[in-house]
């Protein structure tokens, strides 16, 4: 019930727009050949499922393969710029600088440096990831209050007690903060590198239907990716729920 | 018996205490109170071992006349703040002190599970602290500080956070706690009311670095405690604290 409350304004307004391309579409008459009414997409989506289900599968499988390598490294670089500062100084303004590289510069290069295989797509998506993981990480290590700190450095713990005991635990909604933004990146970069040069994935689809003129199957591909990216976020949700620790009711249920 | 030395503090030049002596006996609350921003938190830190590392610390601890560094594990700090981890049930964050002792984590819950009836926290042990009243926090954080079974025990203002009620049923409690288990307390706050109550001696620190401005033994037993017994003192009190 609380769910249904919670979604029925976007169910509601998706439907309104949905709605209104349907009738312009319908009323000015447009080509569908240049933009298709939401039904015709939904009908070639149908009609070519068994064409694009493989591309989906292989666009998912390279998105969670690199999204998972990148969050375990951002996780392992964490800790290491966590406990030096030095590093931490010296690296910062390094990936800052990483981060401005345009896609569309990386990906053919990627492509042309490792081949068509899946290295240089998860590599592509590493790079898109990586970032903001490991500052969500660093950012949610910085909230440990001081009293826990100065609670714990009192009950004489070493910095790797400290680590796990607060500062860890502390960082956990950031982190899942973080890894849903890059969740969202995965999926869109995966799309890119494959665009950029694949044998299968929703990227090299889209590039073939835009090549022949079918701008539903474009928005067809569009919809899975779209789908995708929801399946994606909702896992990362079903595994924040999981492994909640603490009190999981309401907030202030009992004052 | 916890002695502190002649303690300088300073950080850039900037002297925070100077000559700062004391005596914590086992057994006896000692109260240190005294203006906003004259160094009594800065103090327990250095206790505590948790001073920032620009302060530089000059002067001495000793325990029964062996001089000791600090943090210390005959010595237990407790935050102003109840600063439980919401992460953690009540009994993990009262194990908690045990635990960075050195005890597993079952037996280190075992040990502190037996005192939850004595510390009016009986049905608490799988909650966690959102659950509970500000009261209970606070006893269960004074529940994580006796546990550690250290022989001095620093409370930095405990009762700052509580309503006026509770902390009136708390201060009373503890006293009663502390009488079952002696310990020597030092015990920071602002409020006269409270330093009269509870302490066996209080220690009044002068707004201006420098040695203190008074130290007043408290004879009248707790239980005759009344508001006209402890006039006087709360008067000589408020004109040192307003005076300097």
């Amino acid at each position: 019930m609380h769910f249904m409350r919670q979604i029925l304004p976007t169910i509601l307004l998706a439907a309104a727009l949905l709605l209104a391309w349907q009738t312009y579409c319908l009323l000015a008459a447009v080509l569908p050949l240049l933009l298709p009414a939401p039904t015709d997409v939904v009908g070639a989506l149908f009609a070519e499922r068994a064409q694009i289900g493989p591309h989906a599968l292989s666009t998912i499988k390279v998105a969670t393969l690199g999204f998972s390598t990148s969050v375990m490294f951002a996780f392992v670089a964490s800790v290491a710029l966590h406990f030096s500062p030095w590093l931490q100084r010296g690296l910062m303004p390094l990936l800052v600088v990483s981060q401005t590289i345009p896609l569309v510069a990386l990906a053919p290069l990627m492509i042309l440096w490792f081949g068509f295989g899946l290295l240089p797509k998860v590599l592509l998506v590493i790079l898109v990831t990586f970032f903001p993981v490991l500052i969500s990480l660093l950012s949610g290590y910085g909230q440990v209050p001081q009293a826990y700190l100065d609670l714990l450095h009192s009950m004489r713990a070493g910095k790797w007690q400290i680590f796990r005991r607060a500062t860890l635990p502390m960082a956990r909604a950031s982190f899942f903060a973080g890894l849903k933004i890059s969740a969202t990146y995965a999926i869109v970069a995966t799309i890119f590198a494959e665009y950029a040069g694949a044998r299968q994935g929703l990227g090299i689809y889209i590039l073939t239907a835009k090549n022949s003129f079918r701008a539903d199957l474009v928005l067809a591909a569009v919809v899975v990716s779209a789908g995708l990216t929801l399946l994606l976020l909702a896992g990362l949700r079903l595994i924040e729920r999981l492994t909640a620790h603490g009190y999981r009711g309401g907030r202030n249920a009992v004052r | 018996m916890l002695c502190v030395e002649r303690l300088t503090l300073d950080v850039g030049g900037r002297v925070l205490v100077a000559g700062f002596s004391c005596t914590l006996k086992t057994g006896e609350i000692t109260c240190l109170i005294g203006p906003s921003g004259c160094g009594k938190t800065s103090v327990v830190k250095w206790l505590a071992g948790i001073l920032s590392a620009e302060v530089d610390a000059q002067g001495s601890a000793t325990i029964d006349g062996v001089p000791i560094g600090c943090p210390h594990p005959d010595i237990a700090y407790q935050p102003q703040s109840d600063a439980l981890f919401p992460w953690l049930t009540i009994a993990g964050n009262a194990a908690l002190g045990l635990e960075m002792a050195g005890m597993t984590t079952a037996a280190a819950h075992r040990a502190v599970v037996a005192h939850f009836d004595t510390f009016g926290l009986s049905g608490c042990e799988g909650l966690y602290p959102e659950q509970i009243s500000g009261g209970m926090r606070q006893r269960a954080a004074f529940l994580r500080t006796m546990a550690q079974d250290s022989r001095f025990v620093l409370l930095d203002e405990p009762f700052s956070a509580l309503d006026a009620v509770t902390r009136l049923r708390m201060q009373d409690w503890l006293c009663t706690r502390l009488a079952a288990t002696p310990r020597g307390v030092l015990l920071v706050t602002h409020d006269l009311h409270e330093a009269t109550q509870m302490a066996d001696r209080i220690l009044v620190m002068s707004a201006g670095p420098g040695p203190l401005a008074a130290n007043i033994p408290i004879t009248t037993p707790r239980p005759h405690r009344t508001e006209a017994a402890l006039a006087d003192i709360r008067t000589t009190l408020k004109t040192l604290l307003l005076e300097n």
